[in-house]
C-alpha cells in the first residue's frame, strides 16, 4: 500500500511540476476573478437590507410597479423581470425571513458552471497521463520496475480523480475567497431563495451547492474515464481530449438527434446529467428511471476501465 | 541470466527465431548485431516489456514470464535512447524511480550519480542534457536498485570516445567489484569489444556465434590469430613463410606481412626468419580474427 501511495506521488509530481498545470489553474483564477468584479460591477448584487427590512421591501415593491406603468407594449421582458423581483419580495415578507445580500456562499454556487472548465482541464489531464509517457519514451523505463502494470494503470488513474478533486476544492476554495473578499460572507448557516421549476424555495446554500457540483461530477468522471481510456489504447492525448471534448460538447445534441429512436436511452449522455430525476424535472426520454441510468453508467464505465485495463497490460512496448 | 530458446513472432514475421545463452555474474557479454538484426527486440523481452512467443527468460532462476516482479527486480536497463523526463533534473528523475523500488536511499542515489559522474549538471533540466548526459543519467538510474544485472541497449551511442573509455572502465568495475553480469548491446563490433569477456553475435534473429574475447590472450593458446610483422627484405620473408610453413601472407603497405597462425608457433617462425638474414621491426597480433570473423557471419545481413 505504501508503495502504491508513492506511485501516487509520482504522478502527481509529475502533473505538478509541469507549467502547463499551472498555467490552467491561473486561466482558473483568472475566471473566478473575473467573475467576481463583473458580478459586482453589472450583477444586481443586494445591498441587504438593515432591521426595517420589511418596509423596505414594499417600497421596493411599489417602486418596481411604479417602474411597470411606465413600460410600453415593447419592453415586456423588463415587466416580467420586475414581477419576478416582486415575487421574491413577496416570499419574504409571507414567510418571515429576512433577506440576506449577496455573498460569498451564492458566488461559490453561481460558479458551478466553472465545473465544465474542471472537467476539461481533467480531460487533458487524463488523456495526457499514459500517452505522453509513451510519447517521452519514459513508458519502458516506467514499466521495467518490480510493479505490476495495473498498479502502474491504477495509480494513473487515482492520480486523475486526484487532480480532478484538487481542481475541484481549488474552484470552491477560491470561489468563496473572492467572493468574500467582494461581496463579503452571508454568515455561517446560508441560505438562499432557489427560483425551481416548482416555485420558490428558501434552502440552505450548502446543500445546494453540494447538489448542484454533486450533478456535473457525473459527467466530469465519465469523460475523464474515457479520455483515459483513448489515451490507453490509442497513445494519443491529441486525439483523446478531442474526442472527448467533442462528446462532452456535443453530448446532448447527439440524444437529441436519435431521442425518436428506441435505443436513445442507452446512449451514455442520456444518463450523464442525473439532475433530470430530481423533483420539478422530467426526464429526457420517457420511462427512463434513475437506476436505469446508474446500471448504464455502470456498464459504460466498466466498459472504459476493461479497455484500458486489457490494453496497457497485455501490450508490447514497442518501437514508437 | 539464461535465455531458452526464445521466440518472438509479430504479425507473421518471426524477428527472433530462438536464442539460447547464458550469462554469469561478474561477466560482461557484448550482444552484436547488424542494426535489425533484433538486439533491442531481444531486450525487450528480456526486460519484460514485450511477451515471448516462445521459449523463457530466467534471472536468477526466476522466470520473466510467470514470476515477472522478482526476475525484474534483479534487472536494470536502458532500452534504445534513454529518455528522460525533460521537464525534470535529473536528480528529480532518478528520485522519481526510486521512489517505484523500497530501500533506495539519497544516499544512494549520490552514489550512483558520483559513478557516472554527473555530479554537477544533476540539479539541470534533462531535457538540457547532452545525448552522452542522458546515458549517463540512464546508467545511474539503472543501478539504482543493485541489479544483479545490467542491460545496456546501444550505451555508447551518442557517445564520444572518451565517454566511451568511461563506460568501459566503470563497467569493468561494476562487473569485478560488484559481481554484475553486464550486457551491452551494440552494432559496432570494435567500440565494445575491448570491455566484453564474451560477444555473442546475432543476425536475422538467430546467434550465430558466441565467442570469448580474451580467449586469444590466454586461455586458449592454439586459436589462429592475425599476425602483422614488419619485415625486410619482404620478398624473401614471404618465400620462407611458403616454404617452410606452407603460410599465405598477405604483403601490407610495402614493409608488412600479415598472416594467420596460431600464437604458440610465432617463435619458431622468428627463429627462422633471423637465421635467414631478414630483420624483423616490429611483430604484433591484432583483434584481427573476430573483426573479420564478424564481417564473416554478418557480411550481407538481410533481413527477410
Ligand atoms: N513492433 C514491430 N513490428 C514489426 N516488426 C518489428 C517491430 N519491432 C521491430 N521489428 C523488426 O524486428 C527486427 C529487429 O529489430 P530490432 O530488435 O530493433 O533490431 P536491432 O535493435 O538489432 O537494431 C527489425 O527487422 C524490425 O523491423
Ligand atoms: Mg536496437
Amino acid at each position: 500500500m505504501n508503495r502504491f501511495l508513492k506511485l501516487i506521488y509520482n504522478e502527481n509530481y509529475k502533473i505538478y511540476i509541469r507549467k502547463s498545470t499551472w498555467v490552467m489553474y491561473a486561466i482558473l483564477a483568472l475566471l473566478i476573478i473575473g467573475g467576481a468584479f463583473l458580478t459586482s460591477v453589472y450583477g444586481d448584487v443586494d445591498k441587504g437590507y438593515d432591521a426595517n427590512w420589511r418596509e423596505q421591501l414594499e417600497q421596493e415593491n411599489e417602486q418596481l410597479l411604479a417602474e411597470n406603468e411606465g413600460y410600453g407594449e415593447d419592453e415586456q421582458y423588463l415587466t416580467t423581470y420586475n414581477l419576478d423581483e416582486i415575487e421574491v419580495n413577496n416570499y419574504y415578507l409571507e414567510h418571515d425571513i429576512e433577506p440576506t445580500g449577496y455573498g460569498a456562499w451564492q458566488y461559490v454556487l453561481e460558479n458551478a458552471g466553472l465545473l465544465s472548465i474542471v472537467s476539461l482541464l481533467t480531460i487533458i489531464v487524463a488523456a495526457g497521463i499514459i500517452a505522453n509517457e509513451y510519447r517521452w519514451g519514459t513508458i519502458k523505463l516506467l514499466l521495467i520496475r518490480p510493479i505490476s502494470r495495473t498498479q502502474i494503470l491504477l495509480s494513473k488513474y487515482v492520480s486523475v480523480l486526484l487532480f480532478a478533486a484538487f481542481t475541484l476544492l481549488f474552484v470552491l476554495g477560491f470561489s468563496f475567497i473572492v467572493g468574500a473578499v467582494t461581496f463579503g460572507v452571508e454568515g455561517l448557516s446560508p441560505h438562499i431563495l432557489l427560483d425551481t421549476n416548482t416555485g420558490l424555495e428558501y434552502v440552505s446554500a450548502l446543500k445546494q451547492i453540494m447538489t448542484e457540483y454533486g450533478y456535473g461530477l457525473v459527467n466530469l468522471v465519465m469523460m475523464a474515464t474515457f479520455a483515459f481510456m483513448i489515451s490507453t489504447v490509442f497513445r494519443n492525448s491529441s486525439l483523446a481530449i478531442g474526442t472527448a471534448i467533442f462528446l462532452m460538447m456535443a453530448g446532448s445534441t447527439i440524444v437529441g438527434m436519435f431521442s425518436e429512436r428506441s435505443w436513445a436511452k442507452y446512449i451514455l449522455f442520456a444518463n450523464t446529467d442525473l439532475q433530470q430525476y430530481a423533483p420539478g424535472y422530467t426526464p429526457w426520454i420517457e420511462g427512463m428511471t434513475l437506476s436505469f441510468s446508474i446500471m448504464v453508467l455502470l456498464v459504460y464505465y466498466i466498459i472504459f476501465m476493461a479497455l484500458s485495463w486489457i490494453v496497457f497490460t497485455k501490450r508490447d512496448v514497442a518501437g514508437n | 541470466m539464461e535465455l531458452v530458446n526464445v521466440k518472438k513472432t509479430i504479425g507473421k514475421k518471426e524477428i527472433i527465431k530462438g536464442l539460447s545463452f547464458t550469462i554469469h555474474r561478474g561477466e560482461i557479454f557484448g550482444f552484436i548485431g547488424p542494426n535489425g538484426a533484433g538486439k533491442t527486440t531481444t531486450i525487450r523481452m528480456m526486460v519484460g516489456l514485450m511477451q515471448l512467443s516462445e521459449g523463457d527468460v530466467r534471472i536468477l532462476g526466476k522466470s520473466i514470464t510467470t514470476d515477472y516482479k522478482a526476475a525484474v527486480r534483479e534487472v536494470g536497463a536502458i532500452v534504445e535512447n534513454p529518455e528522460m523526463y525533460p521537464f525534470m533534473t535529473g536528480w528529480q528523475n532518478l528520485m522519481h524511480y526510486a521512489r517505484m523500488i523500497p530501500g533506495i536511499t539519497k544516499e544512494r542515489i549520490r552514489e550512483v550519480v558520483a559513478l557516472v559522474g554527473l555530479e554537477k549538471p544533476i540539479h539541470e533540466k534533462a531535457g538540457k542534457y547532452s545525448l552522452g548526459m542522458r546515458q549517463r543519467l540512464g546508467i545511474a538510474q539503472a543501478l539504482l536498485h543493485r541489479p544483479a544485472i545490467l542491460i545496456l541497449d546501444e550505451p555508447t551511442n551518442g557517445l564520444d570516445p572518451a565517454g566511451i573509455r568511461e563506460i568501459r572502465k566503470y563497467m569493468r568495475k561494476l562487473a569485478e567489484e560488484e559481481n554484475v553480469a553486464v550486457i551491452i548491446s551494440s552494432h559496432i563490433l570494435s567500440e565494445i569489444e575491448l570491455i566484453c569477456d564474451r560477444i555473442g553475435i546475432i543476425k536475422n534473429g538467430e546467434l550465430v556465434a558466441i565467442q570469448g574475447v580474451h580467449d586469444k590472450d590466454h586461455a586458449d593458446e592454439s586459436a589462429v590469430q592475425r599476425i602483422v610483422m614488419e619485415v625486410k627484405p619482404v620478398d624473401a620473408a614471404t618465400r620462407l613463410l611458403k616454404e617452410q610453413f606452407q603460410i599465405t601472407a598477405a604483403a601490407m603497405d610495402g614493409s608488412s606481412l600479415s598472416f594467420d597462425e596460431n600464437k604458440e608457433n610465432i617463435p619458431v617462425i622468428v627463429k627462422a626468419l633471423t637465421k635467414q638474414d631478414i630483420s624483423i621491426y616490429q611483430i604484433g597480433a591484432s583483434n584481427g580474427t573476430l573483426e573479420d570473423k564478424f564481417f564473416d557471419l554478418i557480411g550481407e545481413n538481410i533481413i527477410e
